[in-house]
């Protein structure tokens, strides 16, 4: 449990992220196309650098002002999602690379690992990356200071709005 | 389409069927570990079918989905069926007991108290109603 100030964040935008990244991926696969892979890393990328889900463009732009998707704003922490993002970006840079390297095994391994892990979070509700990131704030490292939603599971997705 | 391609179609079918195996193992997991759980909710049991119902007050979904399609549920099947909802936010030990980790979450049980289904995320009428006819 803990008092620290929470931020809205939209869970819609997250899992609009996590299905682009699945289905391109998927598709980057059944095609062969390493390119692909390669630029959901970049738009990871470009989303971590911003701080925003990668994706979330096209659900702010295109699905939300549609109603496509309806928002789903939680009393969260962004920055578990953030790092995340950066891990998901590691390993399918790492994967890029490992294709364009003729690795195949290696690099679609890490693609397969980055979907495994998207699906549990756009599917399952419970975000690896955000688990990993509250383990390591439990054990004081630098830069990972956050603590999980009072009452909620490290990782899962949180259940209630904590602040007013 | 070439061979290679229809390889690689199929080796991303298996690898999602293999995911998909993984997670209906986590779901019986799930629903062995709601079996004893019903009798510290209702006691006695109601002797028919119960759903238990996670939700909580900021969930859209539940809203506009799930708890329409619980109240028509009802109303079709009345006496025959028992539903308790439970506020995940009121009541985070009983979401940590039964494993709910994201709302809505239905648990569909027999007259017997036996867990037979549960459903992570939206379930909508016809689909709970298929269920229960198999209770």
């Amino acid at each position: 449990m803990t008092s620290q100030t929470l931020q809205k964040v939209d869970h819609s935008a997250l899992k609009t992220n996590q299905l682009f990244i699945i289905f391109l991926n998927i598709l980057a696969f059944i095609l062969n196309q390493p390119i692909l892979t390669a630029f959901v890393a970049l738009v990871m990328g470009i989303g971590a650098v911003l701080k925003t889900p990668g994706f979330g463009i096209i659900y702010k732009s295109i699905l939300r002002p549609r109603g496509w998707m309806k928002p789903d704003v939680l009393d969260d922490n962004p920055e578990p999602h953030r790092f995340s993002q950066i891990v998901g970006f590691a390993f399918l840079f790492a994967g890029s690379i490992a294709l364009f390297l003729g690795s195949a095994g290696l690099g679609w391994t890490l693609v397969w690992i980055v979907i495994a892990l998207a699906s549990l979070n756009a599917f399952g509700g419970f975000c690896v990356g955000c688990a990993v990131y509250y383990w390591l704030a439990r054990f004081g490292i630098p830069g990972f200071g956050k603590q999980s939603p009072a009452g909620t599971i490290p990782g899962a997705k949180p259940k209630a709005r904590v602040t007013a | 389409m070439s061979l290679e391609l229809l390889l690689r179609f199929a080796s991303a079918v298996g690898i999602i069927f293999l995911g998909v195996g993984v997670y209906w193992l986590a779901n019986q997991f799930l629903l062995s570990r709601a079996k004893g759980n019903l009798s510290s909710l209702l006691n006695p049991l109601p002797n028919k079918p119960v759903i238990v119902y996670f939700t909580t007050p900021d969930c859209a979904p539940c809203k506009t989905v799930q708890r329409p399609a619980l109240e028509k549920l009802t109303s079709l099947l009345g006496e025959k069926l028992h539903v308790v909802e439970i506020d995940a936010t009121e009541r985070p030990d009983l979401a940590k007991t039964w494993g709910v980790m994201s709302v809505p979450t239905t648990f569909l049980l027999n007259a017997r108290g036996e867990a037979r289904y549960v459903n992570n995320g939206v379930a909508r009428v016809e689909k709970l109603m298929e269920q229960i006819q198999t209770l």
